[in-house]
């Protein structure tokens, strides 16, 4: 693999002067530095209104003494100035970790010394920019000329190439070379005063052959369709309903009203309703929820590239891997960090993230999964007196400290006496996390991911989130009628 | 080190050397440098402290069809520099026409003088000098019977930007802003409910930062939001605190009167132009030019000279009252009003507010509340309204009930809806007192006649 040349500076003569530097003035170090170059596209109304490319490197030494972390971003990356902001990094250690109250230490893990490379089916690096904007271009046209209804189409197109390295004060030495592509669209239609909105959106890891799958080359029509039948469709009626949710509301709800109370540091914090919960029975028994960025699940879905949330390696520089977080409705483990992992006596599973190498480390998802089971859809539908099948989301938001949460349903069709009825618009849904957890009384047999951006603490990671279609016997449904 | 000289002769450079494609109708160096101190406080004890600096700069060129190129890169040396000129210039050539980008903003005769948005002590500041303001935070944490824990930021930034174009725009500024924030974690120890409470305060001057009212409120809030219970459905008056106006008024009406927004026909406010949205007590304004706050600036992000501009007088949408950068403004045919915000060298100029005001009125808030039989007082949903429609739907994730004039226990499951130009309409009270929380300015706001759907049977 061809190492970037900017990253070559990190040799073993430099590697040395860290370990001597830190030799008994910090308990552990790492380095993060990566060269990325990449382009966006953004088209709206079939005008372009961003055309761009960039070429950055970013840099960032963090350290850590007696429980207290330092970090610093490198913004020069010659011998001198990394020997220097490399000392800096020691006294903010040791500054934290003087006022910090909690006294630990970074476990030991295994020393991995590996280059990993994806290799691409088309490389990012062999399209000429007209291509890429020859595909926005075409998206946006299939999207306006859909229907005369159609007011504002949007189509954002971005993608990257990154060579990174990751060191740490264990021994250490990953260098990884990854590429990303995502598509984005959003079309909104307007009927007699009504606007409606429909978003789609495909993502991966890999080169152009993303955006040359059936998925990809869908989402504008996709997005134009959902816009307009979404004018015709009804205000939902309040009320408590049995709810089914397609796999994306199912990825969502996992991944928002569930999944954030598993990362270690909230429970740390105490801003999780699952602290203290390991080993309990949280959820129906047929419920097994699990985080697995693995790269492979792709193939296995017989995509050509890798799924937008997947990783070789976290930030921390432990290898992605499966995690079961609920098996057979019984809770099972917290996601970790290096940190979390060392103070509450666990392994780390990988989850340690950051949104670029100037940020620091947090507890993240990769690719949470609700486990399929035996249901169809159509058993499921048929089973259902009076319901609600909701598919897609808009948005969602959980009070982390009580597990109270809300959904908005992009599309949502009323079950009447076991057939899928009349669409709905803008159906909103709430409750407990655990309570629906333990009302889910069928699990489809189909699984399928979307893929996204999640924010915390002022940083976004790309994701995964997916499941079957499931039952939640009853929700509470708002709405304006 | 960078110095200013260096940016000034890579500035020109690059200039000059677009200058010479004839294709090209204008071109913009934007650079921007900035150093900051971070400090993470988590389980109530300090965690992080991180120390930083970045730079980097941007080209963006529009050809003579009116189609734009943009690159950027923060690897300051010749060849990247002659690099992402190469590919702004490519990406140019392959954008569509577009009639209606007119210019790059041109240079002006004068600009606003605005003070107090630069402190020496903020640039100056080192991290031990930085947690002293950490310990207040800490300390009201660790002296409360219910604070059981606290996560906490504190932020310190020196920024400078550079804007140069080939309009002869030579533009240099500095300033500094600082933050706090806390999230108060408390439990009631019968109960064993916890909830918690957020803060957070902003300041261009580090003696206005005041760190222990903002641990305080935090906890004060997570206070109030214990006790939950479920209420009925009913029709009743709704409080806004602060926090809660911006959420569901000032907000929502910053991006409905994004021009951007408008132009693409994405706004609840369109249509409504000139015309009576709100009640006579409904005023607001985005004005820049306020010494010491934290939006204010002399010139935005394109260069263009920032000013006060009046945007709802007297519950009437003015027609001027639009927020614009450059290219929105040149397609209605007026002048840019000084709102195009950058994130850093990297994005685009798009529009955001500066500061955003929504005026004080004549009653104390205790008078608003008294008042009321039977209400909600309001302070924050994860929810914000549809854009488009102005429907607002969603659940109270904090909030109280008021009931005899008195704010009563904290609210479980409660969700309340209603449109925004009905809500506006129904705005019967605001309050003297008022709350700055970064660019926003806002009072306690009392609307009338909400449809609340509580859950209890």
């Amino acid at each position: 693999m061809k190492i970037n040349e900017d990253l070559k500076i990190f040799d073993d003569k430099l590697i040395n002067k860290f370990n001597n530097l830190s030799n008994h003035n910090i308990d552990y170090w790492d380095i993060r530095a990566g060269y990325s170059t990449g382009n966006s596209i953004e088209f709206t109304d079939n005008k372009s209104k961003e055309i761009s490319s960039y070429e950055v490197i970013k840099c960032g030494i963090r350290t850590f003494t007696q429980g207290g972390w330092g970090f610093v971003v490198v913004e020069d990356l010659s011998r001198e100035s990394l020997i220097n902001n490399f000392k800096k990094a020691i006294k903010l250690a040791q500054l934290s970790g003087s006022l910090n109250k909690f006294k630990f230490n970074i476990k030991e893990s295994d020393i991995l010394i590996k280059n990993f490379e994806i290799k691409n089916k088309i490389p990012l690096e062999n399209i000429d920019i007209t291509e890429k904007i020859n595909l926005v271009r075409d998206h946006e046209k299939i999207a306006k000329e859909f229907s005369p209804n159609i007011k504002n189409t949007l189509t954002l197109y971005f993608d990257g190439i990154g060579n990174d390295i990751f060191l740490n004060s264990f021994g250490s030495n990953i260098i990884q070379k990854l590429s990303l592509l995502r598509i984005f669209s959003s079309v909104y239609a307007k009927k007699n005063g009504i606007i409606q909105r429909g978003v789609n959106s495909v993502g991966g890891i890999g080169g152009f052959e993303i955006a040359k799958t059936k998925k990809a080359k869908e989402i504008s029509l996709l997005s134009a369709k959902e816009a307009v039948d979404l004018l015709d469709a009804q205000s939902p009626i309040g009320g408590t309903f049995p709810i089914i949710m397609d796999p994306k509301l199912t990825g969502t709800f996992i991944h928002e009203a569930f999944g954030h109370a598993c990362e270690a540091d909230l429970v740390l914090n105490k801003e999780s309703i699952l602290e203290g919960k390991i080993g309990e029975k949280l959820a129906h028994e047929n419920v097994t929820i699990m985080d697995d960025p693995r790269f492979g699940r792709g193939e296995a879905l017989d995509l050509p590239y890798e799924l937008y949330g997947s990783y070789f390696i976290d930030d921390e520089g432990i290898p992605a891997q499966k995690t079961i977080i609920i098996e057979n409705g019984i809770f099972k483990n917290y996601l970790h960090n290096r940190e979390t992992a060392s103070r509450m006596n666990f392994k780390p599973n990988g989850h340690g993230r950051a949104s670029s190498n100037i940020n620091n480390p947090q507890v993240r998802m990769g690719i949470t999964i609700l486990e399929p089971n035996d249901w169809t859809l159509e058993e499921m539908i048929e089973d259902t007196k009076d319901g609600i099948l909701c598919e897609d989301f808009q948005y969602g938001y959980t009070d982390p400290t009580t597990g109270n949460f809300q959904f908005k349903a992009r599309l949502s069709y009323r079950i009447e006496n076991g057939e899928k009825k009349e669409l709905m618009r803008d159906v909103s849904l709430s409750g407990m996390t655990l309570d629906v957890l333990n009302n889910i009384d069928a699990i489809g047999n189909e699984i399928d991911f979307s893929d996204g951006m999640c924010g915390k603490g002022g940083q976004s990671v790309r994701v995964c989130d997916g499941g079957p279609h499931i039952r939640v016997k009853k929700i509470t449904v708002g709405g304006l009628r | 080190m960078l110095q200013d000289h260096d940016i000034y002769s890579i500035s020109n450079k690059i200039l000059n050397s677009l200058n010479q494609n004839n294709e090209i109708k204008c071109s913009e160096v934007f650079f921007d440098k900035t150093s900051y101190i971070n400090i993470e406080i988590e389980e109530n004890s300090i965690k992080y402290s991180k120390l930083a600096s970045e730079r980097g700069l941007s080209i963006r060129i529009i050809d003579k069809r009116g189609s734009l190129g943009f690159s950027f890169t923060n690897k300051l040396e010749n060849k990247p520099i002659e690099s992402i000129v190469k590919t702004a210039i490519s990406m140019m050539n392959c954008g569509t026409p577009d009639p209606d980008f007119k210019n790059l903003p041109l240079l002006c005769n004068s600009y606003p003088e605005v003070k107090g948005i630069y402190d020496e002590k903020i640039k100056d500041l080192d991290i031990e000098d930085s947690s002293k303001y950490i310990d207040n935070l800490i300390r009201i944490c660790d002296e409360d019977e219910k604070a059981i824990s606290q996560s906490a930021k504190f932020k310190s930034s020196y920024n400078e930007t550079y804007i140069f174009n080939s309009n002869g725009i030579e533009l240099y500024g500095k300033d500094t802003i600082c933050s706090i924030s806390s999230n108060m974690i408390v439990k009631d120890k019968i109960s064993k409910q916890t909830s918690f409470g957020f803060d957070w305060q902003s300041v261009r001057n580090i003696r206005d930062l005041d760190s222990e009212r903002i641990a305080s409120n935090a906890l004060e809030k997570a206070k109030q939001h214990l006790n939950r219970k479920n209420i009925k459905n009913m029709k009743a008056p709704i409080i806004l605190t602060p926090t809660g106006t911006i959420n569901l008024i000032i907000s929502p009406i910053i991006s409905a009167i994004n021009a951007e927004n408008f132009q693409y026909k994405r706004s609840f406010l369109i249509g409504k132009r000139g015309e009576k949205i709100g009640t006579d007590i409904l005023n607001i304004e985005d004005n820049a030019l306020i010494n010491g706050a934290t939006g204010s600036s002399c010139f935005d992000d394109e260069g263009v000279p920032c000013k006060n501009k009046k945007i709802i007088e007297k519950g009437i949408f003015l027609k001027q009252g639009l927020l614009h950068n450059s290219y929105t403004a040149a397609k209605e045919g007026i002048d840019p009003t000084g709102n195009s915000i950058r994130t850093s060298y990297s994005s685009l100029p798009s529009i955001d507010c500066t500061n955003f005001i929504l005026k004080s009125g004549n009653e104390n808030k205790e008078d608003i509340i008294s008042d009321i039989n039977l209400g909600i007082l309001f302070e924050y949903s994860g929810d914000s309204a549809n854009l488009s429609t102005g429907d607002f739907s969603g659940l109270i994730l904090q909030g109280n009930l008021i009931e005899n004039g008195e704010i009563k226990h904290s609210l479980n499951n409660t969700m309340f809806g209603i449109n925004l130009l009905d809500l506006f309409q129904n705005i019967s009270q605001i309050s003297k007192e008022y709350q700055i929380y970064g660019p926003y300015s806002a009072p306690y706001v009392c609307v009338d006649n909400v449809q609340i759907i509580g859950n209890k049977n």
